[in-house]
């Protein structure tokens, strides 16, 4: 069987320290798992923590051990004692840089005698399934120990150190990831996990991430998952999601950023096939040498796979539809393995409710997209200060929702500061002429004191690939974000009352409008799970705090109806109604029972097989007017 | 004019944010390879965006060759004495050498409280810090055989065993802007290291700090020159017209170095940033340029 060997290095005086450090480095070079640093040393030696903090900067890849018990109190009189706090914070440092090979528990290994034979150690392996590890003072000694090593020329999959699955989580069965996924997973204890676990806007700590390749990879991930039912699983294809937890603490992400392909199918009919982890930004340069764009959402590093799913509001919707308007075809790996394509007229029942509530059916492999014919477009980024903010906004209700079909307008403001509010717009006009795109906008020039101003013709293209690429390092968000969505029939002069009210109180740090109509209307409401077709904007409100963010947003409830999903983070019972109407919910609900009967894809806007029907009477009183 | 006739000394200041910890590791190795002396971390234990410098200079001690290392500055309230004295010798002999002590007497006293340090006045800091020197050097000097015995008003230290024994001497530089510090600067630290920006009145108010930590040396049988003048920059950068200090073209750069100096003793230049390419511009067109004016000029 396979065994965690390692040594022990003490460092109790001057010449030693380099010996410490060359036996660390020929240990890792031997293929051994584990380096402990004896901390029983005393005053006048060498201190411990700095020793093994420069043995991990030392190594790369062997684990670093270390016991270090928090002292009782901290003592400011005792000039010889560390406090807690900062050895806490020295630990959770080492973890960070040294990327997970570091433990500091010494009940995580056992100390052999410095001269058991194999048969020995290989006994203590056995008795607690530890790293056992032995003392050594000479490079011979270490070499009589690195013969103990067993031959792996044969092993499959990768080989984590005992520090790397020290850091597994209770209740996942590691042991027992297909074959086909053990090679790109990521654990806790793995190198890139700092590069996987947070995603743009949320903290995460996942206890497995799962990295499929193919539609038969997703299969045996949803199979994988579908055996820990408690543990929370997040469906990720770039991690840019508000409601849709991509990542989560002690669970499993399925990510499926590698499958990111994208495929012209047909020239003449503009018919693209792209893969769920492809970028916003990917698609729009790999369209742009067509003559081609998808209209997405305002963001280009957004994933293809959770907006694609949900619906799509972006800078070309009031032209060419929402982006769920422009799919033809999906193929996606349903909770019971199977890989289902799904039409207009295959499964078209499928194909509604991927079109709005697609995280609750399955994980897509491949969209297929009739695209739009897009050349030169204007594009403008506004900053506007204004006194009156309340004006300023109705003004760009009315200019927004007015403007013909090729303008769509965004704004973004915050809290006003001095009586002062800042009012970015930000948008596109999708016509290649210079003088109309300046008609367009010049409208919008009186909504506030110019303070910045920057108009371009320039491409679809373009304007996605400001966004910054994500490089190997990942995301870094962290904490939760919390964020209400709701859509507006009309921008009223009452809501605009309300929203510079709600503004005031500084509970809404980021609050966006962005303009609907057009080409959104075109398509009947229950032409596609995503049921919003009327309203004039969409409005978004994130704030720091859940609580103050509910206390400021409740007066702006009157004004809207419903939400989009992809930019709720609430989730109640009474979220769920208000992202699809009854007649969806019901329908919604019919097909999940069909599809996903043990409700293994609960992550976004879970709608839940054992629910009763929305139709009925099944709201309590308090939920009624929640 | 003063010029204490220090080689000149070029190092990085820099913000060791946990989240960008492969930048801050790179910051350090581009530190080293550009032929840079010193590369330094702040300080702020209380700060849980940062890492733990300690920490830290330990690991990038070693993924470094050449370059010094030191805190900018420690911060002492949470870093007792005796620990640090025994962690700096202890990184001196692993690194070879190439570590220095930057301390600091501690500000932000609530975050030090909330951590489990204890709150004390600016004037008491003083105090202390002067008893932690005094104890730090009694540690270190382990052919000394009488017992430490510091026995102090915030630190004691009866019968602590002496060691480990650096590797080098290792440069306890002081981060000082008060009189009182400036005083207990010139009185037993081997350096000053402030910066700049947060000196009241900037480069013009230097002479008035050098006169006194000068006269604090004195009176304590000491040479100014035995306290080195080590500066951090913050505004900085590298732009095609002149716009301040150590901001412009690399040529301006020299030519303020110089300035420092041949003028104000400032004998080691330290920059904040965390900036790779500006570090690589720094060690590459600024420091073998600014070393070989202040030779010339000073031969003259």
């Amino acid at each position: 069987m396979d065994i965690d060997l390692g040594i022990v290095v003490r460092a109790t005086d001057e010449q030693r320290a380099g010996v410490a450090t060359g036996l660390a480095r020929l240990a890792e070079e031997r293929g051994l798992d584990l380096v402990v640093v004896d901390a029983a040393s005393t005053q006048g030696t060498l201190d411990p923590w700095t020793l093994a903090a420069w043995l991990a900067g030392a190594t790369k890849r062997i684990g670093i051990g270390i016991d270090r018990p928090l002292p009782p109190a901290p003592d400011p009189t005792d000039s010889t004692a560390p406090y807690p706090s900062v050895i806490e914070r020295a630990r959770e440092s080492l973890e960070r840089i040294a990327r997970g090979r570091v433990m500091t528990d010494a009940s995580a290994w056992v100390v052999a005698s410095a001269d058991a034979d194999a048969a020995t150690l290989a006994d203590l392996a056995a008795r607690d399934g530890l790293p056992v590890v032995v003392p050594v003072s000479s490079r011979e000694e270490l070499e009589r120990v690195a013969s103990f090593v067993p031959d792996r020329s044969g092993a499959k999959g990768r080989r984590r150190s005992a520090a790397a699955r020290a850091r597994r989580v209770a209740g996942i069965d590691y042991d027992g990831v297909p074959e086909s996924l053990a090679e790109t997973a990521v654990e806790p204890g793995d190198a890139e996990y700092a590069s996987v676990a947070s995603t743009y806007l949320r903290g995460g700590q996942p206890g497995l991430v799962l990295r499929p390749r193919t539609p038969e990879e997703v299969a045996d991930a949803l199979a994988f998952a579908s055996r820990h039912p408690d543990l929370p699983l997040g469906i990720r294809s770039a991690g840019h999601g508000i409601s849709g937890r991509s990542t989560n603490k002690g669970g499993i992400v399925i990510d499926v950023g590698a499958m990111d392909s994208i495929e012209v199918l047909d020239v003449e009919r503009r018919l693209v096939r792209i893969g769920p982890g492809a970028t916003w930004k990917r698609v729009a340069a790999a369209l742009a040498p067509y003559g081609w764009a998808l209209g997405s959402g305002d963001y280009g590093g957004v994933g293809v796979g959770g907006l694609a799913t949900a619906g799509g509001i972006g800078f070309l919707s009031r032209k060419h539809g929402l982006t769920i308007d422009h799919l033809r075809a999906v193929e996606l790996v349903v909770p019971d393995g199977r890989l289902v394509r799904a039409t207009a007229t295959e499964n078209a029942d499928l194909f509604w409710a991927v079109r709005g509530a697609g995280a609750n059916f399955g994980i897509v492999t491949a969209f297929e997209f009739e695209v739009s014919e897009v050349g030169a477009v204007g594009w403008a980024q506004l900053m506007f200060v204004t006194d009156d903010l309340e004006r300023s906004l109705r003004r760009y209700g009315e200019l927004a929702s007015t403007a013909p079909r090729d303008t769509t307008v965004f704004l973004v403001t915050g809290q006003p500061r001095q009586g002062m509010a800042q009012l970015q717009l930000y948008g596109m006009v999708d016509n290649p002429d210079a003088d109309t795109v300046v008609a367009r906008l010049t409208p919008f020039l009186e909504l506030g004191m110019l303070a910045e101003q920057q108009v371009v013709m320039t491409s679809y293209e373009s304007v996605m690939a400001m966004a910054a690429d994500v490089g190997p390092e990942g995301q870094h968000g962290y904490g939760e974000p919390h964020s209400r969505s709701a859509f507006l029939d009309e921008l009223t002069p009452e809501f605009a009352r309300d929203a510079a009210e709600m503004l005031s109180t500084g509970a809404v740090h980021f609050f966006q409008l962005r303009a609907m109509g057009g080409a959104i209307a075109d398509v009947e409401p229950d032409a596609t799970a995503f049921a919003f077709r009327t309203p004039a904007f969409h409005v978004t409100a994130m704030g720091a705090r859940d609580d103050r963010l509910n206390r400021a947003w409740a007066p702006l409830r009157r004004h809207t109806e419903g939400l989009y999903l992809s930019f709720e983070t609430e989730r109640t019972p009474q979220t769920l109604r208000d992202a699809f109407p009854p007649r969806a919910l019901d329908r919604l609900r019919e097909l999940k029972r069909r599809y996903d009967p043990h409700n293994l894809l609960r992550d976004n806007f879970n709608i839940d097989p054992a629910d009763a029907p929305s139709l009925a009477s099944d709201q309590t009183p308090t939920e009624a007017i929640a | 004019m003063t010029d204490y006739g220090h080689d000149l000394l070029f190092g990085t200041f820099v913000t060791p944010t946990a989240k960008n910890a492969e930048h801050v590791l790179d910051m350090a190795v581009a530190t080293d390879r550009a032929g840079l002396d010193l590369v330094t971390f702040q300080d702020h234990p209380y700060q849980p965006a940062f890492l733990d410098t300690s920490t830290l200079l330990a690991f990038a001690a070693a993924r470094t060759e050449n370059v010094h290392l030191s805190a900018n500055v420690a911060n002492l309230p949470l870093r007792p004495p005796a620990v640090l004295a025994r962690a700096a010798a202890s990184l001196d002999i692993l690194s070879g050498g190439r570590f220095e002590l930057g301390i600091g007497a501690g500000g932000f006293w609530d975050a030090i409280a909330a951590m489990g340090g204890r709150k004390l006045t600016p004037g008491q800091g003083v105090t202390a810090l002067k008893e932690a020197i005094q104890i730090i050097r009694e540690l270190w000097d382990v052919d000394n055989p009488e017992i430490v015995r510091v026995d102090g008003e915030y630190y004691t230290a009866r019968g602590a065993k002496r060691g480990p024994r650096p590797a080098h001497d290792i440069a306890i530089w002081v981060g000082a802007y008060k009189p009182r510090m400036l005083e207990l600067t010139g009185a037993m630290g081997d350096g000053w290291l402030p910066t700049l920006e947060y000196i009241e009145g900037g480069l013009a108010r230097v002479p008035d700090a050098n006169a006194r930590i000068d006269a604090a040396a004195a009176e304590a049988g000491r040479d100014p020159a035995d306290v080195r003048r080590v500066f951090n920059f913050m505004r900085v950068g590298f732009a095609p017209s002149e716009r301040g200090l150590l901001n412009g073209p690399p040529e301006a750069w020299v030519d303020h170095i110089a300035d420092m100096a041949l003028n104000y003793g400032v004998s080691a230049f330290i920059i904040g940033g965390d900036d790779i390419a500006m570090t690589e511009r720094f060690g590459a067109e600024v420091a073998p340029a600014a070393r070989e004016l202040v030779a010339r000029e000073r031969g003259r």
